[in-house]
C-alpha cells in the first residue's frame, strides 16, 4: 500500500490511520502495531518538519508492506539530502530556554523498530523501517 | 484520532492550587499544539501542581512528551509538580523508554512519585 501525503502533521497522521487500518486488516497485534504507529509518526513529523518543512505544496511517500512476519514501512522525500540515522544521541538535556532536543524521536523509533536504514537514491532520501512480528502472533495462514 | 482535553480545577480545600487535565485520543504531531495552547492559561496562572489523567489516552509521540516535559519543567522551577496517571500500558512503556534515555532527566525522577501519586489520586477521587 503507498500513500502521497503533503507536507503538514494531519498528513502524518492520516498515514499513521492508515497504517492502523492496515495493520488490523492482517491481524498484526495491537503492541507491535502501537510501535509500528509510533515509529511511522515520528518518521514521517521529522520529514515533515525538517525535508520539507511544512510546505503543504510537498509531498511524501510512505509504503506499507507486510512480508511473511515482517512488516517494512518506506518513506521517501525530495528534501535536502539528511539521514536521520546518523544523528547525534543527545548527551545531555537541553537548557530550559531551549526546547528539548528532537533526538527523542529516533530513539522511540530504534526502540519499536528491528531495522532502520537510510539511502539516497538521487534527489530522494529514502528510509526503510522494518519490523519482525512473533511467528507465535501469526494469524494470517495466506 | 483527534484529542479531547477536559481541565479541571479541584474545589475544596483539600489540593489548593491542582489542576487535573484529561487527555482523550492521541496526543500527537497535530494535537500537541492544542495541548500546549490550552496549557499556557494554566501554567500562567499560579498553580503549583498539574496532574495529567491519561486514563484515555491511547497514542502518544516525542511532539505529546514535549509539551509535557515542558510543563513538568515550568512547574518545577516554581516549587511545582507535574503528574501522570493512570497510564495505559503502551503509554506507560513510552515514558519508560524514555527514562531510560541519557540526559532526560525531566522524567527520571518519576518513580520517586509513585507513593505521592498515589495519595494526590485519592485525595482528587475524594474531591470528585
Amino acid at each position: 500500500m503507498t500513500l502521497e501525503l503533503h507536507a503538514t502533521p494531519e498528513e502524518v497522521m492520516r498515514a499513521v490511520e492508515a497504517l492502523q487500518e492496515f495493520g488490523h486488516e492482517r491481524q498484526i497485534p495491537d503492541k507491535a502495531l502501537f510501535g509500528l504507529a509510533l515509529a511511522l509518526e515520528e518518521c514521517a513529523s521529522n520529514i515533515v518538519n525538517h525535508a520539507l518543512r511544512r510546505d503543504a505544496r510537498q509531498t511524501f511517500r510512505v509504503t506499507l508492506q507486510h512480508i511473511g512476519s515482517v512488516m517494512v514501512i518506506e518513506l521517501r522525500d525530495r528534501g535536502p539530502e539528511f539521514d536521520p540515522t546518523q544523528a547525534p544521541v543527545p548527551e545531555k538535556e537541553a537548557d530550559s530556554d531551549d526546547r528539548p532536543p528532537g533526538g527523542w524521536g529516533i530513539q522511540l523509533v530504534r526502540r519499536y523498530t528491528d531495522e532502520m536504514s537510510h539511502t539516497r537514491e538521487g534527489e530522494e532520501n529514502i528510509l526503510r523501517l522494518t519490523k519482525r512480528l512473533a511467528s507465535g502472533d501469526q494469524m494470517n495462514l495466506q | 484520532m483527534p484529542l479531547e482535553i477536559l481541565i479541571l480545577k479541584t474545589v475544596g480545600d483539600k489540593t489548593p492550587g491542582a489542576v487535573t487535565v484529561k487527555l482523550t485520543g492521541s496526543l500527537d504531531t497535530a494535537t500537541a499544539p492544542e495541548l500546549e495552547r490550552q496549557l499556557a492559561p494554566v501554567l500562567a496562572g499560579q498553580i503549583k501542581h498539574l496532574v495529567f489523567d491519561l486514563a484515555q489516552l491511547k497514542f502518544i509521540s516525542s511532539a505529546g512528551l514535549r509539551v509535557f516535559s515542558m510543563a513538568r519543567k515550568q512547574l518545577k522551577e516554581r516549587g511545582g509538580q507535574a503528574s501522570f496517571v493512570n497510564m495505559q500500558p503502551q503509554i506507560q512503556e513510552v515514558f519508560e523508554i524514555m527514562k531510560a534515555l541519557p540526559g532526560v532527566a525531566i522524567f527520571k525522577d518519576m518513580a520517586e512519585l509513585d507513593h505521592y501519586l498515589a495519595v494526590r489520586q485519592r485525595a482528587h477521587d475524594e474531591n470528585q
